[in-house]
Formats: structure tokens, sequence, C-alpha cells
């Protein structure tokens, strides 16, 4: 560091938060737009072109602007604290997935040892919100996508946390940027294929989590409306599934490149490329990761609720168990062959 | 109508509910069920269809369709019409056919009066319903895909329609109501350049619908949810006068342009698609593929366009002489009828509109009971009823 | 027994459909979204782009307020009642001396409700002066549904929007030539975006039946009526040089593709087909009716938005003609098949006026002959061709009069600000209709064999009927042959493969009746 400035543990705190706080709804306006505009580009047509002058790049502002200046309704049987409390519950997890992303080698708000764990546990947290999202707004569309949530996102938990205990046993280390440094080419992680199949398993259960299509059941519209969050309206809405939602995407996408695709380090060890910085190689890939998640959604039709179950038990979570036997198996017989 | 739900559950004892609700439940777990009220203002429903669904858990128990917040009165309002006003109002009941509606109303007249419709009228008649059936049948591939979620085939589907609503526009000056037949012909003869983006349109379709194919037809998921889901019974079908696609897509092999051509239909080479099985998977293959035969029939008809004149001989006023008569043509979604009364004055006594979609939609509560509700949807899809043509 | 096979086939089909696919089908899919990333895309953009609406597009109803009688056909026939006509009756001073003083209808109200318009076009339909017309303008939001009700101001100033009705395709019937089947009933109105049910030319017809006054008062709006094309038609001309040289050609290709068979002939048929009676009719009509119109008062406002006026000084005219033909081109670029403007084609400007006639007969015949024309058809376009040369020498060196005719845009209407539609042409709408074909053929006998001619000769689309004959004609053939003959030559055509097959099938079954019946 070229200088030095010295602050108390407090005014550390508050740069992070502040730095969390500018930076999460930034990073879900950025992706938002591209989610607008990527998906009208698959579908053969424009996206937004106007707002804002150039392409419609001021589209989300002037939608948020929009959902500011609506009415803030909720449903008189609606158990209003809990339907508002909500809300927090979904948003606040959301922003907090940031914390421990390593953005390049020394850029990470914090550098927790169980960063991992820290991660999956904060993401599952949102599940509450919709339950109570659900339950709380007294109507049976919300109750059921509330009821389809809970049982989606507790199903999808785990092959998630599966996949990524491989990448900890393959790893040695529950640190996110331990793992970024364990991985090297030209499999991002050595064995090769385990790693692949581990990062196939998280990309689809990743999908599943974020309950975009083609397991977008929760909030399938022409089923249920927009599930739990059927009674919401204005910024209520905005916080509780717009924002959240795409956030929750960028979110994703970032762990994914970190786990898998080796984080901010360049795709090929070569010299010359050492020199562009960490973030750049962490964006590009955490944008690759994303363009996957947008092409996903305009292509396929949904599931069902039981077929979805069917390919989370059936499918998902027997593929991550044997992964993690073969990874334990070559950590135990070849452990000088991982790193 | 509501069908009565003791009736719906005599005739279909495999679905017993308190059977079904143990299926569903297990022998301990007690259970509640629920009606959940689907509609009238539902994504789902293509407009104001109102479904009562009984549920249990994410299982349908029963389901009623409620129809009729979209009656219009049109048997009455043509009372007080006269022919020509008529058209323009017949072409509104189902509102994604429009000309194919207007046919079967000018066929009665037509025999009423005995009128000779010169050849290229009736050529044009057809390349012009079957255009139209081609937009119908996309509108409906797009809708489809759009209930289960896949968003994109909307916007595939609307952009082959352009072309050949385009070269409807152009003929009719309309893009959806054409009201372009008239009693005896058509209205105007066909504007140059007609026929080249006519068949321009009808062969991008043909070119791409493999495309579509990939997007859907041969989609896994697509397929899952799908495939053996709202199975209609032939049988059923048949009792409940079930025509069209979702009739062809349970082995019924009818079709009213082959059963019983009228205008020059006998004169083309196409086919009868149908499939076996009943389910959402095969109405839906029917439907796509039915494109493809319809397009068949537009370059054949263009093709063998004769030249002369496109309006027979009319009287200036046009007056059914006194007598009755019914004629049926087969509107994209099925048997669309009509039933002329005339007393000779100006309009008509009496016209029964015997529409396709409400005889459809009656079967509902059949394939409905025992499916889930992400599977409801589906059916619904796939059971094409415009809400227009269900409740006139 | 074809349904069968069509049967199995289908079967064969569904089975191989709805068999699993083990996720091919979703990578399939993934690759057709992913196609479309890349291409290019057709989305028109909307308020700063615009689609060129056909001719035929219901926008909005105008309203030609001068043609305007209060007969009130219109708000009788209208479906929804949307339409509201007031009036009062005025005497005006007997026309001659001694006369008696007529009485007239006068317009108070002209109004539409839009609100409740079904946009069924029955009153530009039943409209027998042909005051009544579709524009394709659809910009007519308010914010107030009741101010969607639009009184015959805003109605008028539509009219500057009006095209004129859109060339016919092929094979259709001509107005104002006999149907060659004896259905006279709507030959005139075919043309028309009106009187289709109309048999006779309606304004001719009821001008008739009126006072004798009226039916002067009335003469200069037909021909006003008829005017344009001429005016076009003359435009046309003096581009000549430059870009008509270049149009054949470029005609030729269109209309090669819109002919059903894309064989070479029905290109060349349709070429000779297009100048249908209109200009000659028109030409004629504007000779006889222009003297009256130098003596109109030129602030009279009717004549200001009837007829094309007739002004001393043709200093506008060069810029306007300039205008016509940059929008000219830019029609001719834009891609919609809808921009043809039956301005163009009219002209008969393939060949030179200095050429001799009998010349251009004998090149015509030869190129036909060559070609694979019949020789009857073949003489009658070489003939066509002679006749056209003719009248080119005859009318080359003497378009003095027509030239001085300059479209003014209505009175009030502001001309719609350059629209890419071209509303410079559009400013006089609405050529022909009845009047124009009627008078014609009375009033001109000099034209009336050369108009007939082209008329005459190009309907047989030329190869259709020989297909259909072909099979009948061989009934000896033996049907297999036939029918493998069809299908080559459908193939040959480009036809596609159900189709060709089809009509290979068709074949082979007339061939098998005509067997049958000797």
């Amino acid at each position: 560091m070229p200088f030095e400035i010295h602050l108390t543990e407090w005014q550390i705190l508050f740069v992070k938060l502040g730095i969390i706080l500018a930076l999460v709804p930034t990073m879900t306006l950025v992706a938002g737009y591209a989610e607008h505009k990527v998906m009208a580009h698959l579908q053969h047509r424009l996206g937004p072109m106007y707002p804002g002058g150039f392409h419609g790049w001021a589209i989300l502002l002037a939608d948020g602007l929009k959902f500011l200046y609506k009415e803030d309704i909720i449903p008189e049987r609606a158990d209003k604290r809990v339907f508002s409390l909500a809300t927090f519950a979904i948003f606040v997890p959301a922003v907090m997935v940031y914390l421990v992303i390593p953005v390049d080698r020394t850029l990470i708000i914090e550098d927790l040892d169980v960063g991992i764990f820290y991660l999956l546990a904060i993401s599952s947290v949102s599940t509450i919100g919709i339950l109570m999202a659900g339950w709380s707004s007294a109507n049976k569309y919300a109750l059921i996508g509330a009821l389809r949530a809970g049982a989606q996102l507790i199903a999808y938990e785990l092959p998630i946390v599966l996949s990524a205990a491989v990448v900890v046993m393959l790893s040695g280390s529950l640190s996110l940027v331990d793992i970024v440094e364990a991985q090297n080419w030209p499999f991002l992680l050595w064995p090769p294929g385990i790693g692949l199949i581990a990062f196939l398993v998280f990309t689809m259960a990743g999908v599943a989590e974020l309950t975009r299509p083609p397991f977008d059941m929760p909030v399938a519209e022409s089923e249920i409306i927009t599930g739990a969050f059927t009674e919401y309206s204005g910024m209520r809405f905005i916080f509780s599934y717009f924002f959240p939602e795409v956030a929750n995407m960028v979110a994703f996408a970032a762990i994914g490149a970190t786990l898998f695709l080796g984080g901010y380090q360049p795709i090929v060890p070569l010299e010359f490329l050492e020199v562009i910085p960490g973030i750049v190689w962490f964006s590009l890939k955490t944008a690759l990761m994303l363009f996957v998640f947008l092409w996903i959604r305009p292509t396929f039709p949904r599931l069902r609720e039981d077929q979805l179950q069917k390919f989370a038990w059936k499918i998902l979570i027997p593929i991550t168990l044997a992964l993690i036997l073969v990874a334990g198996a070559w950590v135990l017989y070849a452990p000088e062959a991982v790193r | 109508m509501s069908l009565d739900e003791k009736r719906v559950t005599d005739q279909t004892p495999v679905h017993d509910p308190a059977e079904l609700a143990k299926m569903v439940s297990g022998a301990n777990l007690v259970t509640e069920q629920m009606v959940l009220n689907v509609g009238p203002q539902h994504p789902a429903t293509h407009g104001v269809f109102r479904l009562l669904a009984t549920i249990d858990g994410e299982v349908l128990v029963d389901a009623q369709p409620i129809i009729g917040y979209m009656h219009r009165g049109y048997e009455k309002l043509v009372e007080a019409r006269d022919y020509r006003q008529i058209t323009n109002l017949v072409s509104r009941m189902d509102w994604l056919s429009g000309i194919n509606n207007e046919l079967p109303m000018h066929l009665c007249l037509e025999e009423l009066m005995e009128i000779e419709v010169p050849e290229r009228a009736q050529y044009l008649r057809v390349v012009m319903c079957e255009m139209n059936r081609i937009l119908n049948h996309l509108m409906f591939f797009a809708s489809f895909g759009a209930e289960l979620g896949a968003i994109t085939p909307t916007f595939y589907a609307f952009r082959e329609r352009e072309d050949i609503q385009f070269a409807m526009e152009m003929a009719t000056g309309g893009r959806m109501h054409f009201g372009f037949f008239r009693p005896g012909g058509i209205r105007e003869d066909v504007p140059k350049g007609f026929f080249a983006q006519a068949l321009k349109g009808v062969r991008q379709v043909m070119a791409r619908l493999n495309q579509y194919e990939d997007l859907l037809v041969g989609n896994e998921i697509f397929k899952q949810r799908t495939i053996d889901i709202g199975h209609l019974d032939k049988e059923i079908a048949y009792n409940y006068g079930v025509s069209g696609p979702i009739a062809r897509g349970s082995d019924i092999g009818f079709d009213v342009r082959k059963d019983e051509p009228y205008l020059v239909y006998d004169r083309f080479d196409f086919n009868v698609v149908s499939a076996p099985n009943g389910d959402c998977f095969d109405r839906f293959w029917v439907l796509i593929h039915e494109v493809v035969e319809s397009a068949k029939i537009v370059e054949q008809a263009i093709e063998d366009m004769p030249s002369g004149p496109i309006m027979g001989k009319v009287p200036r006023v046009i007056q059914a002489p006194e007598g009755e008569v019914y004629v049926r043509t087969e509107n994209p979604l099925g048997e669309l009828g009509m039933y002329l009364i005339s007393d000779g004055d100006r309009r008509p006594y009496r016209l029964k509109i015997r529409t396709p979609s409400y005889n459809n939609v009656s079967v509902l509560p059949h394939v409905l009971k025992g499916q889930m509700v992400a599977d409801m949807i589906a059916i619904l899809g796939s059971f094409f009823f415009v809400l227009g043509d269900i409740d006139r | 027994m074809a349904i069968d096979e069509h049967k199995l086939e289908n079967a064969r089909q569904l089975k191989k459909a709805r068999k699993a696919g083990y996720g091919i089908g979703l990578i399939k899919g993934m690759a057709v979204t992913l196609k479309h990333l890349f291409k290019h895309n057709t989305v028109i953009q909307y308020p700063d782009e615009k689609q060129d609406l056909p001719a035929r597009t219901r926008g909005v109803i105008a309203l030609k307020e001068e043609n305007c009688t209060v007969c009130m056909l219109c708000a009788r026939e209208c479906p929804d009642w949307c339409i509201y006509i007031d009036s009062h009756k005025e005497t005006l001073p007997p026309k001659r001396e001694g006369g008696r003083p007529r009485k007239r209808n006068v317009l108070d109200r002209f109004a539409i409700d839009y609100a409740l318009c079904m946009y069924c076009g029955i009153c530009v339909e039943v409209c027998p002066y042909d005051a009544l017309f579709w524009s394709r303008e659809f910009e007519y939001s308010e914010y107030d549904i009741r101010e969607l009700t639009h009184e015959k101001e805003r109605l008028s100033d539509w009219m500057a929007t009006v095209l004129p009705p859109p060339e016919l395709e092929v094979g259709a019937e001509v107005p104002g030539q006999p149907a060659a089947s004896g259905a006279p009933a709507t030959a005139a109105g075919a043309a028309g975006p009106g009187s289709a049910q109309r048999p006779s030319p309606p304004a001719a017809a009821t001008a008739a039946a009126q006072a004798p006054a009226e039916q002067a008062e009335r003469a200069p709006a037909a021909a006003a009526t008829a005017a344009p094309p001429t005016e076009a038609a003359t435009k046309s001309q003096e581009q000549a040089g430059e870009t008509k040289e270049a149009q054949p050609a470029g005609r030729a290709q269109p209309t090669e593709e819109k002919a059903p068979t894309g064989e070479g002939t029905p290109a060349a048929a349709t070429t000779t087909a297009t100048p249908d009676a209109q200009p000659e009719a028109v030409k004629s009509e504007t000779e006889a009716a222009s003297p009256e119109q130098f003596d109109r008062p030129e602030g009279d406002k009717a004549a200001a938005t009837t007829a094309p006026e007739a002004k001393p000084g043709t200093t506008d005219e060069a810029p306007a003609a300039a205008l016509s033909a940059e929008d000219k081109a830019k029609f001719q670029e834009s891609p919609g098949p809808n921009v043809e403007v039956p301005h163009e084609t009219p002209q008969p400007v393939a060949l030179q006026p200095t050429e001799d006639a009998e010349a251009v007969y004998k090149q015509v015949l030869q190129e036909q002959l060559d070609k694979g024309s019949s020789p009857q058809v073949a003489e009658a376009r070489a003939k066509v061709a002679r006749v056209k040369a003719e009248r080119g020498i005859k009318r080359g060196p003497t378009p003095i009069q027509t030239e001085k005719m300059v479209p003014s845009a209505p009175t009030k209407g502001q001309p719609e600000p350059a629209e890419p539609s071209g509303a410079p042409e559009a400013t006089e709408p609405k050529p022909e209709q009845g009047p124009v074909a009627e008078t014609s053929e009375e009033t001109t006998e000099a034209s009336a064999p050369a108009e007939k001619t082209p008329a005459e000769t190009p309907p047989p689309a030329p190869d259709e009927p020989k297909a259909e004959a072909a099979p009948a004609a061989g009934g000896d053939d033996d049907p297999e042959a036939v029918y493998q003959r069809v299908l080559a030559e459908e193939k040959a055509k480009g036809s596609s493969e159900a189709v060709a097959q089809g009509r290979a099938k068709a074949a082979r079954v007339k061939a098998e009746r005509a067997k049958k019946n000797g």
C-alpha cells in the first residue's frame, strides 16, 4: 500500500458497510439491465431502448422510480407485522452474501475462515422470509407459492452444499481465498471431471435456488401469479422479490466463479495475463455465469413441482454424494495429486 | 355454464375425491381441501375464464369451469343488424380467427340466396382462411409455451405472424377483424404483391417450424410436462362434441374440410393430422403440424389461383329468402356451425352459432380431475380456447 | 389410401417425438435461442421508425367534406351508430336566368366517435359520393374518451394522408373492363376501397338522377377524383429519361416473384397488364374537365380542395415533381411490398416514343415467340406494344396541359410533415372509381381501343390454365407418367416438396378421371 490510513475498527466497519451498500445495488442494476437486454436479444427483440437515451440503460432506474410512486398495499386480512418483516428477511441476506466473496486476492470485505460455510448459511435464510411472506399474505396463491418455495429451496440447498463440500475437500480449506488459490490450470479443480460435474450440479441447483426458470414454480406467473409475493406492491415488491432475485443471481454467479472457475485468477496461467487485475477476471467469469443463467431462462419451460423434487432427490443429490466419495478417496490415497 | 358437481363426480369413478385424498395424503395424514378460485382474472386463462378448483395440496380434486363473463349476446345482436353488419360482428366472436368466423355466415347466405361464388373468390377465401388458421395456431403455440414458462416461443411466433398478418392487412386492411367476405364473394380483389407476401410468410413458417420443434416439442422438460398429462378420452370427446385439434389429438380424425368439403377444399392436397394418445403433447403436436397442412393449402391455392371476377351475381339488397340452413366449417379451433333462419328480411330471424371452444371446454372437468395445479395450466393451455368464442 | 399412409407416417413421427431425449432437446433449444442472439433484429422502433402500412389499412376515416351530400347512408349503415351528422338546407340562386332556385343540403356537423367505431369500414363502403376514405393514420389517441369524437375539420385533415387504392393482383378483373365471365356486378367497384357492392358507378349514376344544375356542379368533382393519376403520370413521364429507364427492369423483378409459378412469361404478362384502363381514361377526362377548372376562382375553397388546381405559373411544379421522385425512390427501396403505388406502373414507358411502331411490333413478337409464348399470346402482346408505341409518338411532345396540374393540399389540412410513406403523392387522393371508367368510355373513342387491348390480353395469367389443361388435354396419357412429369415440373418451378407431390397427385387423379371418361 502506498499510503496508510489508520482507522478504528468501527470506522472500518462503516466503510465496508458503505461499500457493500453501494456495490450491491449497482451490481443488481447492471445485472438487471443485462437480463433485460440479453433476454430480449435471445428472443429476437431489442428490449428497452429509450430510458436514459443509450439503449435504455436507465430502464431499471425508471422502473424503480415508478414502483416508488406506487401505493404500498397491505391486505386487510394479512398479518401486517410478519408481512412487512418478510421483506427484510429476504432482502438482508441477499446483501450479506457479498461480504465474503473475494473479488481479488486482497479485495475482500471479510476473509472469513469459514467463508463458504457462511455463504451457504446466509443464502438459505431467505427461505424463511419467503415462507413468512406467503403465510402472512392471507392469499391462497401466496400460500401455495410459499410452500413450493420452501420445499424447493430446502431440496436444492443440499446439492449446493454437497457440491461445495466437494470443492472444500479438494482444496482443503473453508476460506474462499484459499479455495481460489487451490485451483490450477488446466482443470481448475484437480482431479479432472469431479470439478466439472460438481460445477454442473452447482449451476443447476443454483438456478433452482434462485427460483428462476426452468425451476421457477414458486413464482410461476402463469400458475400462481407471483407466488408468495402476489400481495406485495410498490417498493415492498421490489425489495422482497425483484431486487433479491437479481442480487442473488449475481451472488450465485460470483460464488460459482469463485468455487469452480478460479475466481480472480487468469483463465490461463500466462505471464502477460497476470498484468490484468484480478477483479477483471473475476468480473468476466461472473458475467459468463450470469449469461448462462440468462440464457437458460427464456429457453426452457418450467418443470412441475414433483418433477423438480424428483430431480433434486433422485438425481442431483446422489450424484453429489458419489462425487464426495470419489473426492474423499482421491484426497485419501493420492493427496499429492490434488495440489 | 357450470357443470353440476355431482354429475361430474359420478361420471369419473376413478377419481373419486375421497379416494384421491387418500391417494395424495397417505393413510394417516389428514389433509384439508381448499377451494382455489382460478380466474376470471388469471394469467393462464386467456381472458375471463374462471375455474373453481378444489385442491388438496397441489392436486385437483375437482374443477368446474365457469363461463359467461364475456357474454355479449351475439345471437341477439345479429337479429337487429343486416348481413353486412353481421359480417363484422361475427368476426369478433373468436378474435383470433376473424375471417374463419365470417365464412359460415356467408356460406349460409349464399346457400339460401342461391348465389354462385366465382372461382377466384373461392380460392381467395381459402387462402385467407388458411392464413388465418396459421395465425391462430401460431398464437396458441406461443401462448402454450408461455403458460409452461417458456417465454421465447411467444416472440418467435409473433415474428412469423407478422409477415402473414401483413399480407392479410394488405388485402383486407385489418389485422384481426377483417370483414373481408361479402355475400357472393369477397369485398375487393387482393392488391398487387399479396401473393408474394403471403407465400413469403407461409414458406417462412414452414421453414422455421423445425426451430420451434427444437425449442419446444423436442425439449425434455416440455415432454415431461405434457406427455401423459391431461388425457382426454376419445369416448368423452365424442360425447361432448369436441372438435378441432383437440379432438384430433384424441384420435378423432374429423375435419370438416375433408369430410364435408366446402369452398374448394376438395381440390387441395392436405392431410388431417391426428394423434392417438389424447394428452397435452398430442394436442400440441397436432396443432403444430396443422400449420404445415395449412401452409400447403395456401401454397397450392395461390399457385392454382384462377383469374376472373370476385363477386357473383348478387342483388343490390342482401335479403335472404325465407328458409333455414345450417352450415358448418372447420374453424381453427374446431367445428363452427351457423344455423340461419330467415324470414325474408334483410336481417336474420335467428342465427344460432355453434362455436368450437364452447364444446371443447365442456370436457375440462373430466380432464382436470386428479391433475396437479401446474398441470392444470398445461391442460388449459392445450385446450386452445378463445373466451369470446365460448361466451359469444 | 393416401390418408392412411399419412396416418402411419404421422404416427411414426409422433412416436419419435414422444421418445425421451436425455437432454439433447435441451441443448438444441439452447442452440436455437443462442442463434437468435446473433441474428439481425427485425424490430421496428415504433415512434422513431414506422412500419409502412398497406394502402388499405383501416387506420382512420377521412372525410372529403365537399363530396358529402348529407345522404345519411353512412350513419344509417353504421353497426354501432357512431357517426353524427347535422345539416341544413340552403337555397341557391338559379343557375340560369329564369330557372328555379336550387336547394341543397349543407353539412353542419360530421363527427365520428372513434371510441365507439369498430373500424368495419361499412361507412366508407356505402358512401355513394366518395366522401369517406380510409387513411393509414392511427395515431390519434386522446386522454379523454370523449375527445375521441372527431369533428369534420379533423376528419378532413386526414384526407391528406389517404393513399390511392393499390393496384390489383395478377388475374384480378380490371376495373372498367367488362367481366370476362359475365359477372358485371362488381367489375367496376372491385378496385375502389368502397363500393364493392355497388354495381353501377355511383357518382355518375346519382349525378344523372339529380337536377341538371346539380349535375353540373358535380362534374368537376368527378374530374377531380380522376385527375391525380394523370398528374402523376405526367410527372413520371418527365422523369422517364432518368428514372424510368431503370424501372421496367426494376418492375419486372418483383412481378416475376409475384407471379405464382415463378416462370418468366407471367412477368411479361403482368408488365403489359399493369397499364390498365386508368391512365387513358383519366387523361381524356382531365382534358374534358380542365377548361372548367381554369375558370374557377382560385380562392374558392371547394375548388382548392377538390380539384387539382390548374395554376398559371408552373414554378411550384418542379419541386413537387422532384419530391415525388425522391419519394418514389424511397418506395422502391423500402422493403414493404405494399409500397407499390399504382402511379408508376400505368405508364407504358418501356418503349421509347420515337421508336417505330411497326418495328416494335416485330421485335416484341419475336421476343415473345423466343420466350415460348403461344403464337396468339405473342401476337396480342406485340399488338399491345405497337399501340403503345404509336400512342407514345402521338402523346410524346405535347403533355403541356397536364403538366400544369399540380395537386393542391386541402386548404386546412397541414400536409403531414415528411412521412416516409410519400404523403405528397397522397395529397390528392383517390382516383378512379366508377365515373372515371364510365365517362372515359363514352367520351373518348380515340383511346378506347388502346385501353382495351392491354387489358384484354394480359389476364390469361398464362401458364395457369395451361398447367391445368395439360393433364386434361393429354387425357390418354398414362396417369403415372403425368404424375412424374408434373412432379418434375413442380420441382423445377421451386415449389416445396409437399406441394409438388400434392399437385402431382392431383394431376394424376385428373388424368385417371379423364381416362375413365374417355
